[in-house]
C-alpha cells in the first residue's frame, strides 16, 4: 500500500465512523459485512471503508453498551455475528447526529458565509 | 468467561468470516476466485493492524507493547556497543553532577527538620515598628534578625525567659520549647580539658520535638527547675567520639566550666540539633545555664526574670486540630501584653558597686559603646548609607549564623560558641544597663513598646522560618546547579548529536518497518522507548558518579569548618526520584528529534537506494547536517558560558589570594584559649596571658608571641562608637576596634609608621579605666592610617585625645583615648572587607586568641605549646588551633570551593562540546567518502580534503565561540555578587576561555581531518 493513495483518502474521524455505524443499524441489526456494504452503498460510493477498521469500532461501541452482540445466520446461510442497537446506542444516535450537524453547520458558515457573492 | 475473552477469542474467526464474505461478494460480480480474495483482502485492510487496534480497545494492551518494546530496544544497543557505551557514559556524567549538586541542594535546603513532624512546629517571630527598649539581645542567628541602626520594622526571634514561661504555660501550644547557645564550655573529667559547644534548652524540648533517647532518658520539666541537680544530655556523635561509644555513659558524671554535671542520656542519632547545619556536642537545662556562665551569678540573675533581657529561641508544637491563626492570636496578645504592660526593671546602682564586678558595665559609661560586630560583614556594597558613618553591617542574608548580643557597654564579650560569629548591636538611643539614668528613676519604670510600634508575634514554620547555616551555602549550590544543568543540556546535545547519526543509518529499517505496515506513532514509541532506555541507563550508573561526587565536596567543606558539618546526605527518595525525573525527560527530549526525522522518512527512496550514495546523501543527509551543525554548535556556545563563568570565579578567588593583608600571614600559628571558663577573674587574666606570653616566647622555634581579642582574618569583628572632638553633641563616630597584647604588631610584622608599642603601664591603666574607678588619664590606643586619614587629616596624630566624656545624664566620666601609635593598614576580619578606621587596645580580659611567629612549620609546634600551656594549668585547653594560612583558606572555603567545582565542570563541557564536534566531523567524513574519493581521484591535493574538513570544524567552533560569549555575558550578571577584582564582562577571561576552546576544537577536528586525507580513492569509489 503506497503511502500516496493514503494521502487522497478522505480520513474519517474515529468518532465520525461510529456515528455512522450506529446510523446503519438504526435500521436493524445486522452483521460486519453488511454493515460496511451498507455504509458505502448508502454514500454513493464516496465513503469506501476500510473494513477491517469496522471492527475496533464495533467493539468499541459494544465496550460502551450502545450496541450489543448475538449470534446468527447470515442471507447465505453462513453463521455470523449479528449487532443491535441497544436503547441507549438508539439515544447516543440523536445525541451524535445533533452533534454532527452543528459541526457541519458551523464550517459551512465559515466555508460560505451568506453575505458574500462569489465562488469558492 | 468475561466478554472482553469472549469477543478477542471469537475475533479471528469474526474476521475470516468478514473475508469470506467479501471473497463470496466478488466472486458473485464476476471476479475470479483468485482475484476475488485477492480483492476482498485489499479492501479489508492490515488483518494484523485490526487485531492490535481491537485487542487495544479492550486492554492495557500498551503494557506488553512497552516490554516488547524494551527488549527489541536492548537488542540494538548490543548490536551497537560503541554507541551505546559513549552515549551511557555521557548521560552518566550529565545526570550524575546533576543527581550530586542536587543532593547537596536537598540536604542543605530542602531536607525535613530531624524531628517527629516538622509541619507541627512553629517558631515565634516578634515584629515592631521600632525596636523595643530591651537590655540585651542576644540571638544564635538561627533565624533571620532584622535589628540594628536604622531597621525598618524590625523583628527577630529572641524573647525573655518570662515571656518563654508565660507561654508555655498558657497551653496554647501541645508543647513549648525555648532554646539558646551555652557559650563555650571547658569540659573536664572526661581525659584531657577540651572546649566544646552546648546548648541551653527548656524542659519540655525533647519531648515538643518527638524525640527519643539513644541511651538512658532525656529531659523532662523535672530537670529545669533551679533545685534540681545539674544534668546533661549528649550528641549520638560527640558520644561516640569522645566517649567512646560505652552504653554505661549514663550516670557519669563531668565537669563544665567546673561544674559538675550527670549525664542523663544520650540523644537519638540522626537529630544534632533543631536548626540546619547546627551540631551541639551537648545539651543542658535552662536552669542551669547561671551555673556554667563565668561571669558568675551577676549577670546570669538578669535573664531568668528580666523581661527586657531577650535570649531564648522559642519554638512550639501546634495542637492538632486548632487553627495556626488561632493559636496567633494569642500568643500575640500575650506578647502585646507583656510589651505594653509589662515594665523595664531598672539595675539599682547598689547591684554593680558591691559585685565584685567580673565585667564592670559602667566602665567606659553610655558615651562609650562597645559595639561588637562580629560576623561575615557583607561587601561594602551592601552597606546602607554610603556617606560618612557607615553603618554597621546588617545581618545580611548570605553570612551566615550571626550571635547577635546587644550587652551592656564594656560588658562582656559574647562567648562565641565553636565558629558561630557573634554580631551585637546596640540600637541608637539604648539606654545602657548598669547607668541608671537619672531622668528615667524620675519618670518611673518604662515599657518596653508603645501600642503605637504595634508589638505583635507572628508564627512562622519551622521548616522556612529556622534557616540556620543554610543561608551561606545557597549561593554556590544555586550557581553550581545552573552549571551542571548546562552540562546535561550539551550531553542531551551530545547524544542527539549521536542518535541522528544513527538514525540515518538504521534509515532503511525504518522505511522496512512502515512498509510492511507498521503505525507510525508505534515507530516513534519504540525509538522514544530505546532512548530513555539509554538515559535510564546513563541514570543508574550517574547515581555512582553524584555519590562519589557528592561525598567528596562534602568532606571537602567538613576539612574546611571546624566543627563537623550539621547536613547529612546520602541519596534518599527525593534525590531519587529527582534522578529519574531528569532520566526521563533527558531521554525524551534527546531523542525527540532524530525519531521524528526516522519516522517520516520517504518510503520508496530509503528502500531503493543504498546507504552511501550521494544522491540521498544530497538530500535528506543535507538535512541532517544542518542539524547536526545546530547540535554542535548549542554544545559549543553552552561550554564557553560555563567556561567564562567558571574563569572568572577562578580569577576571583586568585584576586582574593593575593590580596595584600597587611601583615606577614606565613608561619603563624593561632589557637584560642580562656581562661574564664575554669574561673580566673579578671586581674588574673590579664597577668596570666602576659606570663603565658612570656613562656612562649622563650620556647624554642617560636620567633614572637602575642595575644588578641580575635585573631585576624578570622571573620569575626568588633566595632566600637566614641565621642570625637568638635562633633556635634549626640553624634556618634565609629571605628573597627582590636584588643591586643603586647608586641602585636612586632608578631604580625605591621610596621609602625609613628610612636610605639603598649608597655606594661599602658595595660595596667587600660584595666583600670576599665574597671570601677577609672582614672583620669585616657586609655592608650595605636590606630591606623585609614583612622588618620578620617578623622585626623593634617593634624598630628600622636597624643591625640579623644572619646572622653564627662559624667552627665548619660553615665558616669569616662578619660576616653590617647592615641599613642600610627601603624599600616591591614585586614580585619575578612579579605574582601575594605579598610576601615580601626583602633587597637590594650586587651586585658576575656577570651583571647594567641598568635605565635614561628621559625618553622608552625605545626610542628604544637605539642612544645600544648606542654607550655599545661605547666600553666592543666586544665585550660586550647581551641580553634590553626595556622593563619588554613584560617585564611577558611575565609576562602566557599570561594575555593566553587572555583574548583565550576573548573571542574568547565573542562568537562569542554571536552562534551568538542567529543560532540569530532563525532560530527567524523560522521560527516565517514559520509562524504565518496565524495572525497572522486574528489582525490580528479586530483585534489590532500591539504585542500583536509582544509575542507577543518573549515566545517572551525567555523563552528567560532560561530558557537561567538553565540556562547553573547549569552554568557548575559548570564554572568548574575554572579557579580560572588566576583572580587574581576566585572562580570572581563575581556582578558573572554578571550582566553575562547583561545581555549579554539585550540582545543582544532585538535578535535584535526583527526577526522587526517583521515579523511587518507581516504584510498579507488576504495572510496566503490565504498558502498
Amino acid at each position: 500500500m503506497s503511502t500516496k493513495e493514503e494521502d487522497r483518502r478522505i480520513e474519517l474521524l474515529q468518532g465520525t465512523l461510529d456515528l455512522l455505524i450506529l446510523r446503519t443499524l438504526w435500521l436493524g441489526p445486522a452483521h460486519g459485512h453488511a454493515i460496511a456494504k451498507a455504509i458505502e452503498f448508502n454514500s454513493e460510493d464516496v465513503l469506501q471503508v476500510e473494513q477491517g477498521s469496522l471492527y475496533p469500532a464495533l467493539h468499541r461501541l459494544i465496550k460502551r453498551g450502545w450496541i450489543s452482540v448475538e449470534e446468527g445466520t447470515s442471507e447465505n446461510n453462513r453463521r455470523a455475528k449479528f449487532y443491535r442497537l441497544t436503547p441507549k446506542g438508539r439515544r447516543q444516535l440523536v445525541v451524535e447526529t445533533r452533534k454532527w450537524d452543528k459541526l457541519v453547520g458551523a464550517i459551512a458558515r465559515i466555508l460560505r458565509p451568506k453575505k458574500q457573492e462569489g465562488e469558492l | 468467561m468475561s466478554r472482553r475473552k469472549r469477543m478477542l477469542e471469537e475475533l479471528d474467526q469474526d474476521i475470516r468470516d468478514h473475508i469470506a464474505q467479501e471473497t463470496q461478494d466478488n466472486i458473485d460480480r464476476g471476479m475470479s476466485p483468485a482475484n476475488a480474495r485477492y480483492a476482498a483482502m485489499r479492501k479489508f485492510g492490515n488483518v494484523t493492524r485490526v487485531k492490535e487496534d481491537t485487542r487495544e480497545v479492550w486492554s492495557f494492551v500498551w503494557l506488553g507493547q512497552l516490554l516488547q518494546d524494551i527488549r527489541f530496544g536492548l537488542r540494538m544497543l548490543r548490536k551497537s556497543p560503541g554507541f551505546a557505551t559513549v552515549a551511557i557514559l555521557t548521560l552518566a556524567l550529565g545526570i550524575g553532577a546533576n543527581t550530586a549538586i542536587f543532593s547537596l541542594i536537598d540536604a542543605v535546603m530542602l531536607r525535613s527538620l530531624p524531628v517527629e513532624n516538622p509541619s507541627q512546629l512553629v517558631l515565634l517571630k516578634w515584629g515592631a515598628r521600632n525596636e523595643p527598649n530591651t537590655h540585651g539581645y542576644m540571638s544564635a542567628g538561627d533565624c533571620a534578625n532584622d535589628m540594628g541602626h536604622g531597621a525598618q520594622n524590625p523583628s527577630g526571634c529572641s524573647f525573655s525567659e518570662p515571656m518563654f514561661r508565660e507561654i508555655a504555660q498558657a497551653n496554647v501550644f501541645s508543647g513549648t520549647a525555648a532554646f539558646a547557645n551555652s557559650g563555650r564550655l571547658n569540659l573536664t573529667g572526661n581525659g584531657p580539658a577540651t572546649v566544646i559547644n552546648g546548648q541551653l534548652v527548656s524542659g519540655d524540648f525533647f519531648r515538643t520535638m518527638g524525640l527519643k533517647s539513644a541511651i538512658g532518658r532525656l529531659f523532662d520539666a523535672a530537670d529545669d527547675t533551679p533545685s534540681a541537680g545539674p544534668v546533661a544530655v549528649l550528641n549520638y556523635g560527640y558520644w561516640q567520639s569522645a566517649f567512646g561509644g560505652s552504653r554505661d555513659v549514663a550516670g557519669r558524671t563531668i565537669e563544665l566550666n567546673n561544674v559538675p554535671f550527670t549525664i542523663i542520656g544520650v540523644a537519638e542519632q540522626r537529630f544534632t540539633g533543631i536548626a540546619p547545619g547546627s551540631d551541639y556536642d551537648v545539651w543542658l537545662p535552662l536552669s542551669d545555664g547561671q551555673r556554667i556562665s563565668p561571669s558568675g551569678p551577676f549577670r546570669w540573675n538578669d535573664r531568668q526574670a528580666d523581661v527586657a533581657f531577650w535570649w531564648l529561641t522559642i519554638i512550639g508544637r501546634l495542637k492538632p486540630g486548632t487553627p495556626l491563626a488561632q493559636t496567633q492570636a494569642v500568643v500575640s496578645g500575650l506578647f502585646r501584653n507583656e510589651m505594653l504592660n509589662g515594665s523595664v526593671p531598672l539595675f539599682h546602682p547598689g547591684q554593680m558597686a558591691g559585685a565584685p564586678a567580673p565585667r564592670p558595665p559602667a566602665g567606659d559609661g553610655a558615651q562609650i559603646r562597645h559595639e561588637m560586630v562580629i560576623g561575615g560583614t557583607p561587601a561594602p556594597v551592601r552597606s546602607k548609607s554610603p556617606t560618612s558613618l557607615p553603618t554597621p553591617p546588617q545581618p545580611a542574608p548570605g553570612n551566615g549564623p550571626v550571635q547577635t548580643s546587644r550587652e551592656t557597654p564594656g560588658g562582656p564579650m559574647p562567648q562565641s560558641a565553636g565558629n558561630k560569629p557573634v554580631m551585637m548591636l546596640a540600637p541608637q538611643g539604648a539606654k545602657p544597663a548598669g547607668s541608671p539614668h537619672p531622668s528615667e528613676m524620675a519618670r518611673g519604670p518604662k515599657t518596653l513598646s508603645t501600642a503605637a510600634d504595634n508589638p505583635e508575634i507572628t508564627l512562622v514554620p519551622v521548616q522556612s522560618g529556622l534557616t540556620g547555616s543554610r543561608t551561606r551555602y545557597s549561593n554556590p549550590l544555586y550557581v553550581l546547579m545552573l552549571a551542571v544543568g548546562i552540562i546535561l543540556l550539551i550531553a542531551c546535545a551530545n547524544v542527539a548529536g549521536l542518535m541522528l547519526a544513527r538514525a540515518a543509518a538504521r534509515q532503511k529499517e525504518m522505511a522496512v518497518r512502515l512498509a510492511l505496515g507498521a503505525g507510525r506513532a508505534r515507530v516513534v514509541r519504540q525509538l522514544l522507548t530505546e532512548s530513555v532506555m539509554l538515559s535510564v541507563l546513563g541514570g543508574a550508573l550517574g547515581i555512582l558518579f553524584a555519590y562519589w561526587g557528592a561525598h567528596s565536596i562534602i568532606s571537602f567543606v567538613s576539612s574546611n569548618q571546624p566543627r563537623p558539618l550539621g547536613f547529612a546526605t546520602g541519596v534518599d527518595l527525593r534525590v531519587l526520584g529527582f534522578t529519574v525525573a531528569i532520566s526521563l525527560l533527558t531521554g525524551i527530549l534527546f531523542g525527540i528529534a532524530p525519531t521524528f526525522r526516522s519516522a517520516r522518512v520517504d518510503l520508496t527512496p530509503a528502500l531503493k537506494e543504498g546507504e552511501g550514495s550521494s544522491a540521498s546523501s544530497g538530500r535528506s543527509g543535507r538535512r541532517w547536517f544542518s542539524i547536526g551543525n545546530a547540535l554542535v554548535l548549542a554544545q559549543v556556545a553552552l561550554a564557553i558560558v560555563v567556561l567564562v563563568g567558571a574563569g572568572l570565579l577562578v580569577r576571583t578567588l586568585a584576586n582574593l589570594r593575593s590580596v595584600d593583608v597587611g601583615f606577614d600571614s606565613h608561619n603563624i600559628l593561632i589557637f584560642g584559649i580562656d581562661p574564664t571558663l575554669v574561673g580566673y577573674k579578671v586581674p588574673q587574666v590579664d597577668s596570666f596571658y602576659r606570663d603565658l606570653q612570656g613562656r612562649l616566647s622563650e620556647t624554642a622555634g617560636v620567633q614572637s608571641v602575642s595575644y588578641s581579642m580575635m585573631p585576624l582574618l578570622s571573620s569575626s569583628l568588633m566595632i566600637t562608637s566614641f565621642h570625637w572632638p568638635g562633633a556635634p553633641q549626640d553624634q556618634e563616630s565609629e571605628a573597627d576596634a582590636l584588643g591586643v597584647g603586647p608586641n602585636f604588631f612586632e608578631t604580625l610584622h605591621i610596621p609602625f609608621l609613628a610612636g610605639r608599642e603598649f608597655n606594661a603601664s599602658d595595660f595596667k591603666l587600660s584595666a583600670s579605666n576599665d574597671g570601677a574607678t577609672p582614672t583620669s588619664a585616657p586609655t592608650p590606643v595605636i590606630v591606623n592610617q585609614a583612622f588618620v586619614e578620617k578623622y585626623l587629616g593634617k593634624e598630628y596624630p600622636l597624643g591625640k585625645h579623644f572619646g572622653e566624656s564627662a559624667g552627665d545624664a548619660n553615665g558616669p566620666a569616662s578619660p576616653g583615648y590617647e592615641i599613642t601609635g600610627v601603624v599600616r593598614d591591614a585586614k580585619y576580619s575578612d579579605l574582601r572587607r575594605e579598610i576601615h578606621a580601626m583602633m587597637y587596645t590594650p586587651q586585658h580580659m576575656g577570651g583571647a586568641s594567641f598568635e605565635l611567629r614561628t621559625a618553622a612549620d608552625p605545626q610542628a609546634l604544637l605539642p612544645a605549646i600544648r606542654e607550655v600551656v599545661a605547666q600553666v594549668n592543666t586544665n585550660l585547653p586550647l581551641f580553634d588551633v590553626k595556622t593563619e594560612s588554613q584560617q585564611i583558606d577558611r575565609l576562602l572555603f566557599q570561594e575555593r570551593l566553587v572555583a574548583r567545582l565550576s573548573g571542574f565542570f568547565a573542562l568537562l563541557a569542554l571536552v562534551l562540546a568538542c567529543v560532540g564536534l569530532y563525532g560530527l566531523l567524523s560522521y560527516e567524513v565517514s559520509r562524504r567518502t565518496r565524495e572525497i574519493g572522486i574528489r582525490m581521484a580528479l586530483g585534489a591535493h590532500p591539504g585542500s580534503v583536509l582544509k575542507l574538513v577543518l573549515r566545517q570544524g572551525i567555523v563552528l567552533a567560532i560561530v558557537g565561540a561567538a553565540l556562547g560569549i553573547g549569552v554568557a555575558l548575559g548570564v554572568n550578571r548574575y554572579l557579580a555578587s560572588m566576583l572580587y577584582n574581576v566585572q562580570p564582562g572581563d575581556p582578558v577571561t573572554i578571550v582566553s576561555v575562547a583561545i581555549l576552546l579554539t585550540l582545543v576544537a582544532l585538535a578535535a577536528c584535526y583527526i577526522p581531518a587526517r583521515r579523511a586525507t587518507r581516504v584510498d580513492p579507488i576504495i572510496a569509489l566503490r565504498y558502498e
